[in-house]
C-alpha cells in the first residue's frame, strides 16, 4: 500500500457500492465478504454489475449498489429501461466469503450478503444460473457481457472458476 | 461525515505518536533501524478503496478497539506477503523465500502485530486519557482488498467515506514494509476529534 494503483485486470472496475450497467468488461477485484452480483441478458448480450457490501439498506437509497436489497432493484430496472426483457434476464454472484476465522465481532456478514441478495433475486423472479460463495478465501471477478455472460474468479488461493 | 483539513492534521498528529512507538517495538524485535513515513489520514470513499488496496496477498492483522469506546472501530497491520515472510524469516532465522505462509508464520505475524499495536494504542490513548486496549488479534493471509472490506464492512453500515489514517513501516535491511491503519468507529472519531481538540487548543 504505497501509492494509488490501479487494478490489474482490465475493464471497469465495479468498487465497493457501486454499479455499472453496459457492454463492456467489468471487474470487481478483491471480493471478501462483499457479493458480485451480476445480472446478465442472454440476448443482448449486456449487463449490470454491482459490489454489494451489505444486507439490508434500512431504506437508505444514496447508495443502491451497496445493500443486496436495493443493488437487485436497481440493476434489474436499469435492464429493463435499457430495452431487456425480463424473461432474458439471469443472475450470477460471486463472494460472501468469511476471512476471518476466530474473531469476536459480527464478521459473518459474507453470509448474511448472500442469503440477502438470494432472496432479492426470488422476489424479483429472477433465476440464478451460477454461483461461487461462501468459503474462506477472496476472490476477484471478471464479467464478458459480449461473451455470453463468461464470467472468470481469480480465487486467493491460486484457484479459477469460469461459469 | 466531512473533517476539515485542521482535524485531518490533528489525526494524522496523533496517529504519528502511537505509530513512532509501534515502529520502536518494530525495531526492537528486529534489531533493525525502522524507516517511517510522514502518517496520513485521509478521506477516502468505500468505492475507491481498491486505489490503496488491491487484490495481492498480504497479511492483514485485525484488532478491534476496546476500553472506554463502544464500538470502538479497528487497527489493522499489513504487511505485502514478501515483507510477511521476510518479517518471519528474520524472526524464526530462516532464509527461505520461496516457500507459503504457514501456521508458524501467522502465529508470529499475530505476536508482532500485538506487540505493536498494543504500542501504537496505548500511545494515542495516553495523550487522549481515555483507555484504549486491542482485542485479540484475528489474522489472514488474503488479498488485501477482500480482507479489508471485509472489516470495513462493519463500520460502514451508515458511512460511504472512511477516516483512513495510514503510515508505513520500512526496515531497510531487511527489506520489510508494512502499513498500520486505523479504522475508528463513526462515534469512536466524534470522541477522538473532540479530546483531541481538548489537548492541542487548551483552555485556560
Amino acid at each position: 500500500m504505497t501509492e494509488p494503483r490501479k487494478p490489474e485486470m482490465k475493464g471497469q472496475n465495479v468498487g465497493i457500492g457501486e454499479y455499472y450497467t453496459g457492454d463492456f468488461v467489468m471487474t470487481s477485484i478483491g471480493l471478501g465478504s462483499c457479493v458480485a452480483l451480476i445480472l446478465h441478458d442472454r440476448r443482448c448480450k449486456k449487463g449490470a454489475v454491482a459490489h454489494v457490501m451489505l444486507p439490508e439498506s434500512n431504506g437508505k437509497m444514496e447508495r443502491p449498489g451497496k445493500f443486496a436489497d436495493t443493488a437487485v432493484p436497481v440493476l434489474y430496472d436499469e435492464l429493463i429501461s435499457g430495452g431487456s426483457n425480463k424473461r432474458d434476464i439471469v443472475a450470477k454472484i460471486a463472494g460472501g466469503s468469511s476471512m476471518f476465522k476466530h474473531f469476536k465481532g459480527n464478521l459473518d456478514i459474507g453470509s448474511r450478503n448472500v442469503a440477502a441478495v438470494k432472496s432479492a433475486l426470488e422476489k424479483y423472479h429472477i433465476p440464478l444460473v451460477e454461483e461461487d460463495t461462501g468459503g474462506t478465501v477472496g476472490r476477484s471477478v471478471i464479467y464478458y457481457p459480449e461473451d455470453n455472460g463468461k464470467v472468470i474468479i481469480r480465487k486467493a488461493d491460486g484457484k479459477c472458476i469460469e461459469f | 461525515m466531512q473533517l476539515t483539513d485542521k482535524q485531518l492534521d490533528a489525526m494524522a498528529e496523533l496517529g504519528n505518536i502511537g505509530a513512532s512507538h509501534a515502529a520502536t517495538s518494530l525495531s526492537t524485535m528486529l534489531m533493525s533501524q525502522i524507516d517511517m513515513t510522514v502518517p496520513e489520514a485521509i478521506m477516502v470513499d468505500i468505492a475507491n478503496i481498491s486505489d490503496y488496496f488491491g487484490d495481492e496477498i498480504s497479511a492483514l492483522v485485525v484488532f478491534e478497539i476496546q476500553g472506554e469506546l463502544h464500538p470502538g472501530g479497528y487497527v489493522v497491520l499489513h504487511l505485502p506477503r514478501e515483507s510477511a515472510i521476510r518479517l518471519t524469516n528474520t524472526m524464526l532465522g530462516s532464509t527461505d523465500m520461496e516457500r507459503e505462509l504457514n501456521e508458524m508464520d501467522e502465529s508470529a505475524l499475530l505476536e508482532v502485530g500485538n506487540i505493536m499495536v498494543s504500542q501504537f494504542l496505548d500511545a494515542t490513548a495516553t495523550l487522549l486519557g481515555i483507555v484504549m486496549l486491542p482485542s485479540p488479534p484475528a489474522i489472514a493471509i488474503d488479498m488485501a482488498h477482500a480482507a479489508f472490506a471485509s472489516i470495513v464492512a462493519q463500520i460502514a453500515v451508515d458511512i460511504d467515506e472512511i477516516i483512513l489514517f495510514r503510515t508505513e513501516l520500512k526496515s531497510g535491511m531487511h527489506d520489510i514494509q508494512s502499513t498500520i491503519v486505523m479504522l475508528p468507529d463513526t462515534n469512536t472519531l466524534d470522541t477522538i476529534l473532540k479530546l483531541l481538540d481538548e489537548v492541542l487548543n487548551p483552555q485556560l
